[in-house]
């Protein structure tokens, strides 16, 4: 029954509200004959007045909440706090519209029906323009009007138009520019629905300088124009002018629409709504310029998103899906964008071809340089240069940094030196230097070894260090850079160094030196890396099982590296490790011996000399002397060395090279020149001929052996050792004659 | 009744096609080449737009630009500023003597109309 009076009531209501719309219009319309009138004045509230009454009494609280602020405004104008002129008077009207508009809704939706939230956004814009006439900011009234100016970028619009907010500064007579002009010019680009002038700014008449601008302008504007064409009618005035262009609401929903659809990848959030429409370039420029004026750091720097929101430059809902969009980049582009995953197979695969490529072409410029026609050569040579930077791009495509092998070297260096009850930390240096993937794979093992040795034998107690005079926490520093055409690896610590008696000890129990000899300090710290070598006093479950040092040492030499180590007794020890850049093609020094062809890594070579003959030492032995610059150098014979006969030739040839610190000659008949080449392992019966590192197929399609320089310049050392010590030292002449043999 | 524009630059060429872009387009145009004879033609009559050239024999943009300011009849009148890129340092020197707006040679003859109807509809 209730329910029925209410029914027949809300009708009644409906029909009274619409009167006083229309009382409202006829009001304001007599109004402009006589602004003064008071009854009109009053009329005109108490209409307003009415509406708000009855409204509240069916519940409909958008229609409360809006002529809340009509009522309020007229109220002001009633007390004389306010004139009507005609930008209020306008404004009027399209509330007066808007209610009405709101009744309709609420009529034809009945009970329960939601509200339709394009109305509610006109609700909002129409306060937010009411405010100036309330007295009142617009954000700080109702939470339902703080609401709706929290979206003002959707709430200012009137849904289907732009909305361009001017402010002129005052030198824009002064600068020549007129605003007239500009908005004659927007009137290019579509139609300009509204304009309203901001007379606030304007001073009293005798404050007024002509000559200064006070203008500002609301527009409405509908176009099918992007907001960077609108932005462009300001191109020249923007010293002048402050320009907020808000979109409409279907622009909106089409931005957002884009920013999800388009899958931009761009990494930043600028990007993202510059390309989308939603702001322009020029306004992302003054609010990152804004933003950065406030140090990075200082908790009052505000997000981009957040400065652009609030200073509605771009609306919330665009600004939301811009963030979604750039957080979906950012976990895209650190898993896929940046790299490509392939099968390691297909990489040797085109590595091996690459390195085929390679012996074809010094093949090919072989035979060219042979027909001694030069415009052959010359092409031959041009592609040559080609092919060796394909092979050089191929060849980083297997190259990763040793970073990550370094880092989990932090883990360890913890958890052991907590195990030893000792303080060490960690340095890490060049952990960008690349090298091949298959070499980091093979270092991980010797490293590991190499650590954990220098955190038991190298490093001392806590306390044993500060009677020491150093501080209690020990360093342990891991190191890589390039170094001539390879990687030098370096694990120094600041321990107490090699206990160059124990090792002594040690080698001569072990009968690795002869008693009573007396090997350069270098020797007895290398002596280390000799098998079954240990002079830990203890087996710790760390180290000391004397297999360490020497597997460390067979390994790296299985990568056609060479380690050394270097001590200074109480100052701590370095062991550095020399590594090739890779494993699959050398730069490579042919020479020739006999008929045979030899070819020597390029990165170990120093010099050759051409038909030396200053030689020294017995015509049958492997090993002699040279005089170089006033120096004795090692040589190795590589004819007897290798079993090979000689050319008969006088003229023999020295190769010098360096292994290390050491250096050797190789005693050679001819020296053919640079050449690449891929290394092809040995087959199983050559694998452990003493001096051979590898094999390789020559341009003509014959086989050349690539020299080992790590074991020849031992070879070499062994004999020099041998004359310092005028052939007194037992083990080093019988070491000798083994290589002879081998 | 059209309005007049003042294209002050050295090269008689650059000066010919911007006058026949600005008349095709319904602007009076009075040329001038360089900053002195542009004063010369100026003579206090009416003009609703000047485009000058910066690098100029005889009278340079800049200098044109602080004397045109100092006549009453062109206190308002909005110059438009030609420059070639990177020169920075000219256009703030141009910025203190009153020039805000600037055009960015090379351009081609519809962007000079559309920044002139900014400033200036025929």
């Amino acid at each position: 029954m209730s329910e029925d009076i209410l029914d027949q009531a809300r009708a009644l209501f409906f029909a009274e509200a619409r009167e006083m719309c229309e009382q409202i219009e006829s009001s304001l319309l007599q109004l402009e004959e006589d602004p003064a009138d008071r009854e009109l004045l009053n009329a005109l509230f108490r209409a307003a007045h009415t509406i708000k009454g009855s409204a509240g009494l069916f519940g409909l609280d958008a229609v409360v909440g809006f002529t809340h602020h009509v009522e309020n405004s007229l109220d002001r104008l009633r007390e004389g706090l306010i004139s009507l002129d005609i930008s209020f008077t306008s404004l009027l009207f399209e509330c007066s519209d808007h209610i009405k508009l709101m009744l309709r809704d609420a009529e034809s939706a009945r009970d329960g029906a939601a509200p339709d939230p394009s109305v509610e956004q006109a609700s909002g814009g129409l306060v937010v323009r009411l405010a100036p006439f309330t007295g009142a900011s617009a954000v700080a009234q109702s939470p339902a009007v703080a609401a709706a100016a929290a979206g003002a970028g959707e709430a200012l619009t009137d849904n289907k138009n732009w909305h361009l907010s001017l402010r002129f500064g005052k030198d824009t007579f002064r600068d020549g520019f007129d605003p007239l002009a500009i908005i004659n010019y927007l009137a290019t680009l579509g139609e300009v629905m509204s304009v309203r002038v901001l007379t606030e700014p304007i001073p009293a008449f005798d404050a007024l300088d002509p000559e200064s601008c006070h203008l500002g302008f609301e527009i409405s504007l509908q176009t099918s124009a992007s907001k960077e064409q609108i932005e462009s009618a300001f191109d020249l005035v923007r010293e002048s002018c402050t320009v907020r262009i808000i979109p409409p609401d279907r622009r909106v929903a089409d931005i957002v629409a884009l920013i999800e659809s388009s899958g931009n990848g761009a990494a930043h959030l600028g990007d993202i709504l510059v390309d989308s429409g939603a702001i322009t370039r020029h306004e992302l420029e003054q609010a990152l310029a804004t933003q950065n004026a406030v140090p990075a750091g200082d908790t009052t720097r505000v997000l981009l998103g957040e400065m652009l929101v609030k200073e509605r430059i771009a609306p919330a809902t665009a600004v939301d899906a811009a963030l979604t969009q750039q957080t979906r980049n950012r976990d895209a582009k650190t898993e896929e964008a940046r790299f490509v995953r392939v099968r390691s197979d297909k990489l040797d695969e085109l590595i091996n071809l690459v390195g085929e490529l390679v012996i074809a072409s010094a093949g090919t410029t072989i035979q060219a340089q042979k027909t001694r026609d030069s415009a052959l050569v010359e092409s031959t040579l041009s592609m040559g240069r080609l092919i060796e930077e394909i092979r050089n791009g191929a060849l980083s495509l297997r190259m990763v940094p040793i970073g990550e092998t370094f880092a989990k070297f932090k883990r360890v260096v913890r958890d052991v030196a907590g195990e030893l009850a000792k303080e060490v930390s960690l340095e890490i240096i060049g952990a960008e230097t690349e090298l091949d993937k298959s070499v980091v794979e093979h270092i991980g093992d010797p490293l590991m070894h190499l650590v954990r040795n220098a955190l038991d034998h190298g490093m001392e107690t806590p306390d044993e260090r500060e009677a020491a005079g150093k501080p209690r926490c020990g360093r342990v520093v891991l190191s890589a850079c390039h170094d001539s055409g390879g990687i030098l690896i370096k694990i120094e610590d600041d321990g107490r160094g090699i206990r160059r008696d124990k090792v002594l000890a040690k080698a001569i129990e072990k009968g690795l030196v002869a008693p009573g000899a007396t090997p350069a300090d270098s020797e007895i710290d290398n002596l280390i890396f000799e098998a079954g070598f240990s002079t830990a006093d203890k087996v710790t479950n760390l180290s000391g099982r004397g297999v360490g040092m020497d597997v460390v040492r067979r390994n790296i030499e299985g990568l056609r590296g060479a380690v050394r180590i270097q001590s200074v007794t109480g100052g701590g020890t370095t062991v550095s490790i020399r590594l090739p850049l890779t494993l699959a093609i050398i730069d490579g020094f042919l020479v020739r011996v006999g008929d045979c062809s030899f070819v020597i890594p390029l990165s170990h070579v120093i010099e050759c000399i051409d038909g030396a003959t200053a030689l020294t030492g017995a015509a049958n032995e492997t090993t002699g002397m040279l005089a170089l610059r006033d120096a004795a150098l090692p040589v190795v014979h590589l004819n007897r060395m290798f079993g090979i006969k000689a050319e008969s030739s006088l003229r023999q040839s020295v190769v010098v090279v360096r292994n290390g610190t050491e250096k050797a000659g190789l005693v050679v008949d001819h020296l053919l020149g640079e050449f690449q080449t891929v290394i092809k392992p040995l087959g199983k019966m050559f694998r452990n001929v003493r001096g051979i590192a590898g094999s390789t197929i020559l341009g003509s399609g014959e086989v050349g052996l690539i020299l080992d320089i790590g074991s020849l310049t031992e070879i070499a050392r062994a004999q020099a050792d041998a004359h310092e010590h005028q052939r007194g030292s037992a083990s080093s002449s019988q070491r000798g004659a083994d290589h002879a043999n081998a | 009744m059209a309005k007049t524009i003042l294209v002050v630059d050295d090269s008689a060429s650059f000066r010919q096609v911007v006058a026949l872009t600005l008349k095709g387009a319904g602007y009076d145009v009075v040329e001038a080449g360089d900053g002195k004879d542009a004063l010369t033609k100026l003579d206090g009559r009416k003009i609703h737009l000047i485009i000058s050239d910066v690098n100029m024999p005889n009278m340079d943009g800049i200098a044109f630009l602080k004397q045109v300011k100092l006549h009453p009849n062109y206190k308002f009148t909005p110059v438009v500023m030609l420059t070639t890129e990177g020169q920075d340092a000219k256009k703030n020197e141009g910025r203190e003597a009153g020039a805000k707006a600037w055009i960015v040679k090379p351009f081609m003859p519809p962007q000079v109309l559309d920044a002139v109807a900014k400033l200036v509809l025929p």
